[in-house]
């Protein structure tokens, strides 16, 4: 064995302790003082490490450090817990919005229709308890602001959209053709009034505008 | 008991990630010394060493799914993440390191012996020691972890294999080299002082 072959297969290998397989290290070192040299050294260089790890073998790291680790921990994951809360709430929140804005829109809509087949009864109604009132004289004038109509007794309310306006000047006695009870003192005064007549050409309501008052 | 220990671990991080602290504890205390110890011997500074071992298991809490079970043991890929720390860390220090080992408080760490040998003979042996430490501080990165693993915290081969994640004849010839590098250091520190008496 040579120096070269020896720092390769002896310098780091415990000579001393091996059996056979280190015969030839071991009879280099005896031949070669520049090698047993170095091996001593190495041997030493070894202990030396050794001490050096054993002086901090019993290193931890300080317990601050496991506590930071804990805090984060805790406040990461309790982060996570509440994000995921967050969503959720989210979606629920998402999700009852849509019911509600469904809900209320079918609603609405259902409301329209109602109001739509309320609308006009409410006006015949109103005309029909109007125009059953007492005797056409003072009594109707006072019920009777002169903007709105009321239906003459006998006649089938229709719709709106078909009828027509008409004024016309007749003596108060010819009311009670209409069907309306009349003074018979005030029968022969002429007055105005406009008779809305439906789709079929009858009268279906009166008014007596204010200036016939 | 060494897959035992690997499961165990696998288990650990696994509750750990569903956010049990106890098992997280566990993990830590259970690797927290070795990366420290990993830590202080790589960089000579406890302070620098307790930073090390918060970002390796800050590591572990924010991301644990980097850990992939199939590719080694836990204690492995936390050495791996502990020498990028390291790395870097020296990286922006390359040129510092101390003689001393410090603990946390920054006091001297010192070999408590009870013995009867002269105050001269352990100064002696104080003297060697900061030496050696110089020495293996002042090794380029790649052959100072492998003295550190395999020397101070007597790994075998294999072991530190896995922790550098490198085949084992790498540990083989980067030690040889390293002890090489450390005997060639020591001579000369050890000349210094005699050349600088002979000089004066």
């Amino acid at each position: 064995m040579n120096c070269e072959e020896f720092a390769i297969a002896g310098l780091d290998r415990n000579l001393d302790a091996g059996g056979l397989e280190f015969a030839g290290a071991r009879e280099h070192l005896r031949n070669c003082p520049h090698c047993a040299a170095l091996y001593e050294s190495s041997l030493a260089l070894r202990v030396d490490l050794r001490e050096l790890g054993q002086l901090t073998s019993d290193a931890t790291a300080p317990s601050r450090v496991e506590m930071r680790l804990r805090q984060e921990f805790r406040t990461r994951h309790t982060t996570e817990k509440s994000r995921g809360r967050v969503v959720v709430a989210s979606w629920l929140l998402a999700a009852a919005t849509l019911v509600l804005v469904a809900t209320s829109l079918v609603l609405w809509q259902k409301h329209g229709q109602v109001k739509a087949a309320k609308t006009q009864p409410s006006v015949a109604v109103t005309a029909h308890a109007v125009a059953n009132g007492p005797e056409l004289g003072g009594t109707l004038i006072a019920e009777n602001d002169g903007h709105e109509f009321a239906l003459i007794p006998g006649a089938i309310p229709g719709l709106l959209d078909d009828t027509t306006v008409v004024r016309v000047q007749m003596e108060r006695g010819s009311l009670g053709a209409l069907g309306l009870s009349v003074n018979e003192e005030h029968a022969n005064d002429v007055v105005q009034v406009d008779l809305l007549l439906g789709a079929d050409g009858q009268p279906q309501a009166y008014r007596l505008p204010q200036s016939s008052n | 008991m060494h897959i035992e220990l690997q499961e165990r671990d696998d288990v650990l991080l696994k509750r750990s990630a569903r956010g049990d602290e106890e098992a997280f504890t566990q993990l830590y205390r259970r690797n927290q010394a070795q990366i420290y110890r990993f830590a202080l011997r790589m960089t000579g500074h406890a302070w620098a060493a307790e930073e090390i071992v918060q970002d390796v298991f800050m590591t572990l809490v924010r991301e644990p799914k980097k850990y992939d079970p199939t590719r080694g043991p836990l204690g492995a890929f936390l050495y791996g993440i502990a020498r990028n720390r390291v790395m870097k860390h020296l990286e922006r220090l390359p040129r510092e390191f101390s003689l001393e080992v410090k603990n946390s408080e920054g006091e001297a760490m010192v070999l408590d012996v009870a013995d009867e040998r002269t105050p001269a003979h352990w100064a002696e042996i104080r003297e060697r020691r900061e030496r050696v430490r110089s020495a293996v501080l002042s090794l380029p990165p790649e052959f100072r972890e492998t003295v550190v693993l395999c020397e101070l915290e007597e790994m075998s081969y294999e072991e530190a294999a896995q922790a550098l994640e490198c085949p084992i004849g790498t540990v083989r010839s980067r030690l040889h080299r390293g002890r090489a590098l450390l005997l060639a250091k020591l001579e000369m520190l050890r000349e210094a002082p005699k050349r600088a008496n002979a000089g004066s």
